[in-house]
């Protein structure tokens, strides 16, 4: 069998197709071979546990599926993620494959996240002299509280819906915010 | 606590295997381990294995919580303002034990299918009843799951991840935010 120009680009859509009718414990690797018309061992050559399936598929869903609108105040940081959860909400099983994606022990050396870097940038022009471990702190706390991981929390285990969970990551956001009262976010 | 005890209720087989799964983990830095050399570890037949965990799911989310009620136990918290101190805690023991805090996270995020996402839920939400009554029901709601996000493996995994930081800097941050998080309520405590 001949491989797509983009082999794991390819198996990874096979996998969000399937993800519509079963859980990611239900697709086997022969449902992908199948799927993308390659053969198993194509599929074991570029995944070569379920783990790393699994990690690869939550990085392609947040970027082909959720895409991270451009924010650079902690307004805009509010606005996109809102809007995340409400995107997470219409498609819960994409979101919960997100979430478990992120909570894998890494299988490879991929960089932070782009909502990672975009906290970070944001609050270094936001408060360039706050001090280091302080905004380490901040910068932790918001990307934990807007992650899927959060999300899927929220919903399993407090049934709350997208606006629900954005109004509990804004209380705790200003919470944190409001450390640094002589800063002009703390309002 | 109401809920009955998962671990206390286990027979010695069952914790011989859970034991070894946890082991094996930890060893081999997957869960992708076969029954085969779980049974091997634990001493007893694979069939045995099976007969108490029909599926690898099955085994996977005993072993969860096996690992959440013995390795990661918390000591409960007397106030709620002794729980940033528990999350430090918690902290401290995931970055011991990183392939184990890595199990217990994604487990937690399988949704109904999965293991449970909040076990503090009821704690925190009765702790809060008892010493601020005065905080009403959806900030209470919304405090106890703050909390519960934070008195969790997922934040040593997040923060690890996403922010590389070391289990010094992650204790340090985890306590940080759960006390940012009770500073609107530090003075309403029933007198």
């Amino acid at each position: 069998m001949e491989e797509p120009v983009d082999t794991p680009g390819a198996i990874l859509t096979s996998a969000v197709a399937l993800l519509r009718e079963r859980t990611f414990e239900d697709i086997t690797y022969l449902d992908l071979a199948e799927a993308t018309a390659v053969s198993e061992r194509t599929i074991y050559r570029r995944f070569p546990t379920r783990s790393h399936l699994l990690e690869a598929l939550a990085r392609w869903i947040e970027a082909e599926r959720f895409p991270l609108a451009e924010f650079g105040t902690p307004e805009q940081f509010r606005d996109a993620v809102r809007d995340r959860f409400r995107r997470y909400c219409a498609e819960p099983a994409y979101a919960f494959v997100a979430a478990r994606g992120a909570a894998l022990s890494p299988t490879t050396e991929a960089s932070a996240s782009p909502l990672t870097a975009t906290i970070v940038r944001m609050l270094d022009e936001a408060a360039p002299t706050l001090n280091r471990r302080d905004k380490q702190r901040i910068a932790a706390a918001a990307r934990y509280f807007a992650s899927p991981i959060f999300w899927a929390r929220m919903r399993a285990g407090f049934d709350m819906n997208a606006d629900e969970t954005f109004d509990a990551f804004d209380r705790a956001l200003s919470q944190v915010l409001a450390t640094t009262p002589e800063l002009s976010w703390a309002t | 606590m109401l809920e009955s005890d998962p671990v206390a209720e286990l027979t010695s087989t069952q914790k011989a295997i859970l034991t070894a799964y946890s082991e094996l983990i930890d060893e081999v830095g997957t869960d992708d381990v076969s029954f085969r050399l779980i049974a091997a570890r634990a001493g007893i037949g694979e069939r045995t294995v099976f007969r108490y965990y029909a599926t690898r799911v099955d085994l996977l989310l005993a072993t969860s919580a096996w690992i959440e009620g013995t390795i990661f136990a918390r000591q409960d918290s007397e106030s709620i303002f002794d729980v940033p101190l528990a999350i430090r805690e918690a902290m401290e023991a995931y970055d011991r034990r990183p392939e184990l805090a890595h199990v217990v996270a994604e487990t937690a995020m399988r949704g109904v299918n999965g293991s449970e996402p909040a076990p503090q839920r009821h704690r925190f939400d009765a702790l809060l009843r008892n010493e601020v009554p005065s905080l009403d029901a959806p900030e209470r709601r919304q405090l106890v799951a703050a909390l519960c996000h934070l008195d969790s493996s997922t934040t040593w995994v997040t923060m690890r991840r996403e922010l590389g930081m070391s289990g010094r800097d992650i204790a340090d941050a985890a306590m940080w935010t759960a006390e940012a998080l009770l500073d609107p309520i530090r003075d309403r405590t029933a007198r």
